[in-house]
């Protein structure tokens, strides 16, 4: 593939979103949110499938399921992810765990229940990514 | 300047929907974006499983399946070209696979329908594309 040819449709500085849910029909949907709103958005439904993303292509937000397919699931996600050179923000999701339920989730970033609104993550995101409002 | 390919259309079909069934995470990730880029709305699914799933979702329409043959599940690419067939009438597929193993199966090639060899060109997988959706009356 030779992405010189490629002329990009969207802003050349458009934020990185990786979606990490194995759920498909939920990750199309927040993916299909998050484009409409401007931002480049990388999936993964397994935790292989999104540390492989991280090592290869800069992301600068991870919105992950704590519960996806993979050794010690999303957690394992977030701690690669905070552990890159220039680590992205981190918002971690889950329908099985309460944040209360899981102290150490607290030094990633916010945490959403399940289910949640898709307009109040891309509300998070927008706000995490930019917490002045710019 | 642009260096978008000439023979593209600049905004192909922004209703035009891909849906790029495969299991490399970062070939999916490129080819996905490529059509991204190319104008056309794109989804992604990792295995025949979640393809279907989309496929089946009223939430989501589908012009074109893009699919390797070889991913992980009950299903391969033959399996979900022939779910789509029987299902889906209305939606084309395309099916890619590596030179040996198209070789291996060309039997079931008229059965299932075009095959494209990895690697392949992402401008390749554009035309085909365009083809489809024209002999379907879509472009």
């Amino acid at each position: 593939m030779n992405a010189a040819k490629i002329t990009p449709l969207r802003p050349p500085t458009a934020l990185s979103v990786l979606v990490v849910e194995d759920d498909v029909l939920t990750r199309c949907a927040i993916a299909d949110e998050l484009r409409s709103d401007g931002y480049r958005v990388l999936e993964a439904s397994s935790v292989a499938d999104a540390v492989a993303i991280l090592g290869t292509v800069p992301v600068h937000l991870v919105f992950v399921d704590l519960h996806v397919p993979g050794p010690r699931d999303g957690l394992r996600v977030a701690r690669f992810a905070q552990d890159l050179h220039l680590p992205p923000r981190i918002i971690l999701t889950s329908g099985k765990v309460r944040p209360e339920d899981l102290p150490e989730a607290a030094e990633f970033g916010p945490f959403v229940v399940k289910p949640y609104l898709i307009t109040r993550v891309l509300d998070l995101i927008r706000t995490t990514l930019d917490p002045a409002g710019n | 300047m642009s260096t978008r390919p000439a023979n593209l259309n600049p905004t192909p079909s922004a209703l035009k929907t891909i849906l790029v069934v495969e299991d490399e995470v970062l070939i999916r990730l490129a080819i996905a974006e490529y059509l991204r880029e190319c104008g056309y709305k794109v989804h992604e699914a990792t295995h025949a499983a979640e393809a279907v799933a989309v496929l089946e979702s009223p939430e989501v329409s589908v012009d074109i399946v893009f699919s390797d043959v070889v991913m992980p599940g009950e299903m391969d690419g033959f399996g979900l070209a022939r779910w789509v067939r029987a299902n889906r009438p209305g939606v084309e597929v395309i099916l890619t696979s590596t030179v040996d193993r198209s070789a291996e199966v060309a039997g079931m090639l008229c059965e299932a329908g075009p095959l494209m060899k990895k690697p392949y060109e992402p401008q390749n997988v554009v035309e085909r594309i365009k083809q489809l959706l024209a002999k379907a009356g879509r472009a």
